[in-house]
């Protein structure tokens, strides 16, 4: 079975974010990028399951500009056979919505003809957590969300997901194929080892324009101001607990 | 399908549970993570985030254990063999990665900055050991040595100096002899990193120079293992001032018997494999130190920001700007001259002495110079191990003898400088 894996560059989790000076969105020059935490999980559940050999093939997809072919890389040296970059210049983090991400990777399932498409939950920077259920009703396919578990039945027509949610695990079936999203606990992205890093130079990375497609790219929702919480207030110290009620009760009024 | 009935946005990331509270200064992980000098190629840069990550997650977390103990970490060591870094320099064909001197840099500088001790180890093994067989050994020895070495089931060591002679290197004693179907190696052997992984046991392999004629450069180089009969451990040297998690051990060698077919290079011609080696040696040894010196900028800029003095942070009085902005200028500097001179380096060639010698002189001392000033503006704080800053000041100053000390930098390097004076020692 062909798995296809979305992944996406964003700022890397470790950076403090800091908003441009004409708000127009965050800093992204001279800002680390990575792959999207969710999308390293996702990338791992993938090789895992080559390496249990339930899939035969793995294709990882980046949307984004010239640098994404990097995080395409970083994908190829953890272990995915091939890649396919869909080159666009919109911004990722708020040009590029949900639903033509949705669009363009259902084109790219169209060509690529895959049994299963893992994605991340969300991505850190849009936080939308919407491609992968879009993409499930783009295609027609059933989705498994939020999963923390993944195994496919031995006959590969169904597979079963755990899905952590706040009454407890739940456990769904889906048939086959599937939309699958990565959540935290599904499992531990691995290293690139080095003798992969070197072999990834020579896997084959397909470059696409996303404007081939025939896809409406145009934003459906627009970003007007991007700016930094309001800086808290210094605190106060109160010489007495009758002071702290006092102003508790008139000054606060929250009690 | 059920509707998730959890917040959607749980925002923890995997990656951050990897721990993010040694990520250097905003600056420093900038320009390391780009393509630029210090990673010229892509390949470069997925190495250095690898091994950054790594060391974050594996090797930092380990280091005050390990030191306090002074022992050595084995499985972290063959957890290096299994991401494929024990043989970066080493050809694919022999399970490494056939990189160059510039990814060599970069684990050592990755590695150094969690644990310079366990980095230490590592040097000993991929470099005086892995590297110096890929470069000198036969396509059959490289075979039998190299896979083992390289997947880390083997700890192995190069054995150069005596207890007589270190930086007088070709003043050697230990002595080999052709007995016909073998040869026979007395001597000893000093300071050797890797040369036992604890107190009793011997490490895996060793590339030893022995003398074996009456030239000065007559030496040779054989490989010996604890099967050889007559090596044995003399001593595992312990009480060091630093460097604790790397274990140091004395050779004895007593009649030991070395097969013929263990002889690496010609005989009398290892004065060439002990040069080439000794280049590289020297340019990773000041990785190790840009390691160390990124690290103490590191904690020190943190920690001025940190901490208050008469109601104000540290950071804000001069004498402790001065600490850190010197700290980061001298590391700048001794890192730009790291990677120009690795960039260079071609690990098959000889004749690169005067920058290896000149980038190990340089980064090493200001390896020193900034943990000492990490400690002061650390000031009580510095001299106890929880800051780490005051085992970097003690590894620090092994770098300014170990692998040629800062007087044989001076010596070979004047070799280069003053031109026309006549050959001499």
């Amino acid at each position: 079975m062909r798995v296809l894996v979305g992944v996406k560059r964003v700022i890397d989790y470790a950076v403090r974010v800091r908003v441009a000076g004409d708000k127009s969105g965050v800093e992204l020059a001279n800002v680390k990028m990575s792959m999207n935490p969710f999308c390293e999980i996702a990338c791992e559940e993938a090789i895992q399951l080559k390496e249990k050999k339930v899939a035969s093939e793995v294709v990882a997809v980046s949307i984004g500009p010239k640098q994404a072919q990097e995080t395409l890389r970083s994908a190829l040296a953890m272990g995915c056979d091939r890649a396919i970059h869909v080159a666009t210049d919109l911004r990722l983090d708020q040009e590029l919505n949900p639903l033509a991400v949705a669009r363009l990777l259902a084109k790219v399932v169209a060509d690529e003809q895959p049994d299963l498409v893992i994605v991340g939950k969300q991505s850190i920077d849009g936080d939308n957590g919407t491609t992968g259920p879009m993409l499930a009703e783009l295609l027609g396919w059933s989705q498994a969300t939020f999963a923390a578990k993944f195994d496919v039945a031995g006959d590969g027509a169904t597979a079963e997901v755990e899905r952590e949610t706040d009454t407890g695990t739940e456990v769904v079936k889906v048939k086959l194929p599937t939309v699958l999203t990565a959540d935290l606990r599904l499992n531990t992205p691995r290293y690139p080892k080095l003798p992969n890093i070197m072999k990834a130079k020579k896997k084959p990375l397909e470059s696409k324009d996303a404007a081939d497609y025939g896809v409406d790219l145009a934003p459906s929702i627009v970003v007007e101001a991007v700016a930094s919480p309001e800086a808290r207030a210094a605190g106060i110290t109160v010489d007495s607990v009758d002071t702290l009620v006092d102003k508790l009760k008139n000054e606060a009024a929250v009690i | 399908m059920l509707v998730a009935t959890r917040a959607l946005a749980r925002r923890a990331p995997a990656s951050s549970l990897r721990v993010a509270h040694l990520s250097t200064a905003s600056a420093l992980e900038a320009e390391s993570e780009r393509f630029s000098i210090y990673n010229p190629t892509e390949e470069h840069v997925a190495l250095r985030q690898m091994v950054r990550s790594f060391a974050e997650q594996e090797v930092d977390p380990q280091r005050a254990e390990y030191n306090e103990k002074e022992q050595f970490n084995r499985a972290l060591f063959a957890r290096c063999g299994e991401l494929g870094l024990l043989g970066v320099t080493a050809d694919e064909s022999c399970g490494g990665s056939g990189m160059d001197a510039v990814a060599a840099c970069v684990v050592h500088e990755e590695l150094s900055a969690a644990d310079p001790a366990f980095a230490l180890s590592y040097l000993a093994h991929s470099m005086l050991y892995v590297n110096n067989v890929n470069l000198n050994a036969s396509e059959d020895q490289k075979r039998r040595w190299l896979p083992g070495a390289c997947d880390g089931s083997k700890v192995c060591a190069m054995a150069m100096s005596e207890p007589g002679a270190g930086t007088d290197v070709l003043g050697m004693r230990t002595a080999a002899v052709d007995a016909g179907d073998h040869y026979v190696l007395n001597g000893s052997k000093m300071w050797i990193t890797n040369g036992c992984v604890d107190s009793e046991t011997l490490g895996d392999g060793a590339l030893v120079y022995a003398r074996t004629g009456p030239g000065r450069a007559d030496v040779s180089l054989f490989h010996v293992g604890p099967e050889n009969p007559g090596f044995s451990l003399g001593q595992r040297i312990t009480g060091k001032l630093g460097m604790r998690a790397s274990p140091t051990a004395e050779l004895v060698f007593e009649d030991c018997v070395v097969p013929k077919e263990d002889l690496v290079s010609e005989w009398n011609g290892a004065a060439l494999c002990m040069m080439r080696n000794l280049e590289l040696e020297r340019v990773v040894l000041a990785a190790m130190a840009v390691g160390i010196a990124k690290r103490c900028v590191d904690r020190m800029g943190k920690y001025a920001a940190e901490r208050v003095a008469f109601g104000r942070p540290i950071a804000e009085f001069g004498q402790m700007q001065r600490h850190v902005a010197e700290g980061y200028a001298k590391l700048m500097a001794a890192r730009a001259y790291l990677y120009a001179t690795a960039v260079d380096l071609d690990l098959t060639s000889t004749g690169n002495r005067l920058d290896t010698d000149g980038v190990k002189l340089f980064a090493t001392t200001v390896a020193k110079e900034v943990a000492d000033a990490a400690i002061q503006v650390h000031g009580g704080y510095g001299y106890v191990a929880e800051y780490q800053v005051e085992q970097l000041w003690r590894d620090a100053k092994l770098l300014e003898i170990g692998g040629g000390t800062l007087e044989s930098h001076h010596k070979n390097m004047i070799r280069d400088l003053a031109e026309g004076l006549p050959p001499g020692v």
